[in-house]
């Protein structure tokens, strides 16, 4: 137990930059929503920023569109921009690829030379991911709290603490899927960038298959086995409803993922 | 010096060798790269292991520590299975990796902060100050990142931190690749030293002439087969030395038949080179009644009856 907080230690120790840079940048990012929201509101934007809207666009989107074009939707789309979900699926591959990485140097061996179980490397990156998801989410969460504290006009209806809170989970739980699955993948590989390659490709992939998707029927019969399939911000934007059967579909890829990484990297010559 | 004698090594209650591989076998794909290895390695002995580079040493290493897992054949430590018993065995074990896979951006402190605190042995701040001295690692460059050492450091940090526990067992991975003269003669030291305290130490090695120095027993593995287990000092005795007979006069005619075991090499009128495998009481009578002047006997170097097995020349 003493040797896996070590080891744990020791991560987190060597993530911190990572994470802090990250969560800086996402934290900036709300910042600067809670301003983009504020200017088009001043200069009553929304509506015309909604007529501009294609008509595919609309279809893809939904009715969930009207809600974006809000004060509450601009400074929500921190939550689920691509550039960010970009970021956080990237952190979360970047944590999990550490066991890949672990043995494409070598270190490994003096880790494992002591007296530590094997499980201890990936229980360590579960630990890792939760911590850094947990650690951005609050940076997120707190800097949309003070944007909307510092920026927000005070007539205008801002996001509830409760949409704020809904939406972090969701982003969440799509970090600690592709993480979970990136696990899987990294406890076979002797190359960080080769599962690294493999998990951002398939999560780049799935992303946009499942835009596709939605206006491509023969797409829409298997987008349902792909993760962000689950991970419909813009319908928690309109409804305001925590969409539990999709965290818990999310969650349940990355327990399978995390899961067949125990397996696997037990069995295997590291 | 005195205060490393009074190091005293919890050595586990488990009688028999420190070492045991039975038929230890390990493929990859369609190499085999150990094939049924069997070995003891007795406590408190130094063992040598030796082979070319690809012979199977380092894979056999690994898997003591359980980080290959073997076909076939199973592998103890100190009475501990490698793999059902892999965390009571890996508590006893000190290693250096033969190629020590490092994060530039820890110091060096910070390394050996990490791997004390990853073991279950409590480090002594003490001996670890000692060890760093006499590895001549200062304070100063302990803080500096590990991206800047050069493989000289890279391998003295990595022989502290295998030292550092006092574990009862070291497995040593080409422990002095890389080190100056002066460092090698310290990391001597330092193993009788840990010898004489009760440690055994199993370490791979290219360095024949070390081995023969430092090594009680050694093991050569040619192809991931053992092709010699035996104590050094037994190897020597069995080589063949050479014998060469000065005369005072000239000496027309060869020594004639010889005994099993001579070999006639070399004659002159005045001197014959005769290789001999065992005792030379025997050559001794067949000179009586010769010219003899003088004779000299060359002992066999360690260097060329391991390179003989090293080249297949052996059985």
């Amino acid at each position: 137990m003493k040797s896996g907080l070590a080891l744990m230690a020791h991560s987190f120790h060597r993530v911190r930059m990572l994470v802090l840079g990250m969560s800086g940048l996402l934290a900036g990012f709300q910042i600067l929503l809670c301003l983009a929201a504020k200017t088009a509101q001043e200069l009553n934007a929304f509506g015309q920023l909604s007529a501009l809207i294609p008509d595919f666009l609309r279809q893809i989107m939904g009715p969930s569109v009207i809600a974006l074009m809000s004060f509450g939707g601009v400074v929500c789309i921190g939550y689920f921009h691509i550039a960010v979900v970009g970021a956080v699926v990237g952190l979360a591959i970047a944590i999990a690829t550490e066991v890949a990485a672990e043995i494409e140097s070598k270190f490994v061996d003096l880790v494992l030379s002591r007296p530590l179980a094997r499980h201890w490397l990936i229980t360590r990156s579960i630990a890792l991911l939760l911590g850094c998801s947990i650690f951005v989410a609050c940076a997120m969460v707190l800097s949309t709290i003070i944007g909307l504290y510092l920026l927000a006009p005070a007539d205008i209806i801002r996001p509830t603490l409760r949409l704020v809170r809904s939406q972090v989970l969701n982003l969440n739980a799509l970090i600690v899927c592709w993480g979970g699955l990136t696990l899987a993948v990294a406890s076979v590989c002797r190359r960080r960038s080769v599962a690294g390659a493999i998990a951002g490709l398939s999560a780049l992939t799935t992303y946009f298959f499942d835009y596709i998707a939605q206006v491509w029927k023969p797409g829409a019969k298997i987008a349902w086995l792909f993760p962000f399939h689950y991970f419909n911000a813009l319908h928690l934007l309109s409804s305001g409803e925590l969409p539990l059967r999709e965290i818990r579909i999310l969650l349940g890829f990355a327990v399978g993922g995390i899961a067949l990484a125990y397996l696997l990297y037990s069995r295997r010559d590291l | 010096m005195e205060e490393l004698r009074t190091l005293h090594l919890d050595q586990n209650e488990i009688a028999g060798p420190a070492v045991v591989t039975r038929s230890l076998t390990k493929r990859f794909g369609k190499i085999t790269a150990v094939s049924n290895l069997s070995l003891e390695v007795e406590r408190g002995e130094i063992f040598g292991f030796l082979g070319l580079n690809g012979a199977g040493k380092t894979t056999t290493i690994r898997m003591l520590l359980d980080l290959l897992r073997p076909e076939s054949g199973e592998a103890f430590i100190l009475g501990y299975h490698c793999r059902l018993q892999g965390i009571q065995a890996r508590a006893l074990v000190g290693y250096l990796p033969g190629e020590m896979g490092l994060y530039g951006d820890l110091s060096g402190q910070q390394l050996l902060d990490l791997f004390a605190a990853l073991g279950a042995r409590q480090v002594r701040r003490d001996y670890q100050a000692q060890l760093l001295e006499r590895l001549e690692l200062p304070a100063s460059d302990l803080h500096r990142k590990l991206r800047t050492y050069s493989t000289g450091m890279k391998r003295k940090l990595g022989l502290i931190q295998a030292f550092q526990s006092d574990a009862p067992l070291l497995i040593l991975d080409e422990p002095t690749e890389g080190l100056d003269p002066l460092m090698q003669e310290s990391f001597y030291q330092l193993l009788f030293e840990a010898q004489s305290r009760g440690c055994t130490i199993f370490m791979s090695s290219h360095v024949l002439s070390e081995v023969g120095r430092v090594c009680d027993r050694i093991g050569i593995i040619r192809k991931g087969k053992l092709v010699l287990l035996s104590p050094v000092e037994e190897i020597r005795r069995l080589a063949a030395r050479t014998v060469r007979v000065f005369f005072e006069t000239d000496v027309p005619t060869g020594p004639g038949p010889l005994p099993d075991g001579y070999e006639l090499l070399e004659t002159s009128p005045r001197a014959w080179t005769i290789r001999v495998h065992g005792p030379i009481g025997r050559l001794l009578q067949a000179l009586a009644g010769l010219p003899v002047k003088d004779l000299s006997v060359a002992e066999p170097r360690l260097e060329e009856i391991l390179i003989r097995y090293f080249r297949e020349e052996s059985p």
